[in-house]
């Protein structure tokens, strides 16, 4: 159980110019859960990520996982990067193997299970190749991978998908999804996508710009398993209904956003 | 939007493949026409401190067979290994210390930019008197001439890494000795090995000044004692040697670094 209390993050550039990413953001994500945020960009949903990963630092407010205060990365945390973050110089295996490797796992053992999840996200035959002979979709299949080696209760994916290209992207949704089904994960999903957020979330946690917050949560009660029927679900009512929503909101904060920009710069005229 | 701006690559690769000029091994006839011209020139001019090629190539063979070349090499040689040895190592450690910490770059970075474009020969008179006129005074003068320039490239290599590598580091719990190791330097590797080859460039040119001026051993006592007496042939028969030295220490640098960054992809090495 993933729980944010309060959350506030202001960054402030060199200037002295200060961004608030995120104002007082209280969200629960449950134990199993599959949670994808949405917001437009620059809506501060990678700060809310990263600092629930344990990678940047926020003003107050606090994060608790199963009841206990983060204050770092964590072995019950695993990210998946929308870069990937792939070492170019190890192949595929040692990727997939390299969060068991610095925890000190043994060679032929943390190999053995990379090997497994290479498997599991279709990847065998490709152990001994570098990133650089993949494709970006095949790249995020190693980062995902790599998260899943470490066998975390959380899995933290930052636009996983945003990288690669709609036909790439469908295919590993829909992978996602299965591999999700058959796991316990708990999952925190950030996209700019409507279709994808509605498609993997079993809510949609909406959130606003400047300040970064939520403004809404959307549950999604599309029945599970997706993964079987991806094609059906979309022309279903409630997926239809739920993105068109969704756009409807999205649309109204890109629309206020451009009238504060206007009246800003009118002002300065 | 932005792959459209890749494109012009393919077609100028094309033009590589089919440029009748790749027949001719281009490094191959520049060396022969240098000889030519050498030659001739050396034989116009007819001074002493420029003979045509064939005397210094004759000149080398006397210098071969008497075992001079051979033993001064073995010295330089020997100079050139020790003093690269402590220039690497030293390179490589303070180069990822003032990389990785602020502070250790604002204490150590005036001192490293500062001694990199001072005239390196300087500290030759200065080990002369502290060190005395033997191996570790010229094996100094190598250090001063190449572990700067290594310093500064590990450095920015380390600094170069991406965000992304560290965050992703961070993210699966590495430490800072794994950061270093398992992170940092195998990504800094391509760069650090851009600063190793111009490193061993230095000292070779560490290792001749410092025999010159300290001239007891090697191939540079050669130099200054043909030179103080006038034998142009003598200081140019060396010179080739000289040469075969660097070309030799750079292709062995670049041997490991093939090895070592493997993993690069072919277009983004340059050229060679």
């Amino acid at each position: 159980m993933i729980e944010l209390r309060g959350l506030s993050k202001t960054f402030v550039g060199r200037d002295g110019s200060t961004v608030e990413a995120l104002k007082g953001v209280d969200l629960d994500v449950a134990d199993g859960e599959f949670l994808t945020i949405l917001g437009p960009s620059g809506c501060g949903k990678t700060t809310l990520l990263k600092t629930v990963a344990g990678l940047i630092s926020w003003d107050s407010g606090e994060i608790l996982i199963n009841g206990s205060p983060v204050t770092g990365p964590g072995p019950d945390r695993a990210v998946v990067f929308q870069a990937f973050a792939l070492m170019p110089w190890a192949t595929v295996v040692e990727n997939v193997a390299f969060g068991l490797q610095l925890r000190g796992v043994k060679k032929s053992e943390r190999e053995e299970r990379a090997r497994k999840l290479i498997h599991t996200v279709g990847l065998e035959g490709f152990e001994k190749k570098r990133p650089g002979e993949l494709s970006g979709g095949m790249q995020q299949r190693v980062g995902l991978a790599r998260a899943l080696a470490v066998d975390p209760q959380i899995l933290l994916m930052d636009e996983p998908f945003g990288a690669v290209d709609e036909q790439t992207r469908r295919l590993l949704q829909e992978e996602l999804l299965s591999i999700w089904e058959k796991t316990k994960l708990t999952v925190v999903f950030i996209t700019h996508s409507m279709e994808e957020a509605v498609l993997l979330g079993d809510r949609v946690a909406l959130m606003s710009a400047r300040p970064g917050q939520i403004a809404e949560i959307v549950p999604v009660p599309l029945e599970r398993p997706r993964s079987s029927d991806v094609h059906a679900l979309e022309r279903s009512k409630d997926y239809v209904e739920i993105t068109a929503y969704l756009w409807d909101r999205l649309r109204d904060m890109h629309e206020e956003h451009r009238r504060e920009t206007e009246a800003a710069a009118g002002g300065v005229a | 939007m932005s792959q459209l701006t890749v494109a012009p690559k393919m077609p100028l690769g094309a033009f590589v493949r089919l440029n009748p000029w790749r027949l001719f091994p281009a490094s191959l006839v520049s060396l022969a026409v240098g000889a030519v011209l050498w030659e001739l020139v050396g034989r116009a001019a007819d001074v002493p401190f420029f003979p045509p090629l064939t005397v210094v190539l004759a000149r080398l063979w006397e210098m071969i067979t008497s075992g001079l070349i051979v033993s001064s090499l073995t010295q330089s040689l020997i100079n050139l290994a020790l003093g690269f040895a402590i220039s690497l190592s030293l390179g490589l450690l303070l180069g990822t210390l003032i990389g990785r910490y602020r502070r250790v770059e604002a204490a150590l970075g005036v001192y490293v930019y500062a001694l990199l474009t001072a005239p390196s020969l300087v500290f030759a008179p200065i080990f002369f008197s502290v060190l005395g006129a033997g191996r570790s005074s010229i094996v100094g003068v190598v250090v001063m001439y190449s572990v700067f320039i290594m310093i500064i490239n590990t450095a920015s290599a380390i600094q170069n890494v991406p965000g992304h590598l560290l965050e992703m580091g961070r993210a699966y719990g590495a430490n800072e000795w794994q950061m270093l190791v398992r992170i940092l330097l195998p990504a800094a590797a391509p760069m650090i090995f851009a600063g190793i080859r111009l490193g061993v460039g230095r000292a070779v040119t560490g290792m001749i000044n410092g025999e010159m001026f300290i001239a007891v051993v090697g191939l540079g006592r050669v130099v200054t004692q043909a030179g103080g007496r006038f034998d142009g042939a003598s200081v140019l028969a060396v010179l080739i040697v000289i040469i075969g030295v660097a070309l030799g220490a750079v292709t062995l640098v670049q041997v490991v670094d093939r090895r070592v960054t493997s993993w690069l992809p072919k277009t983004s090495r340059g050229n060679e």
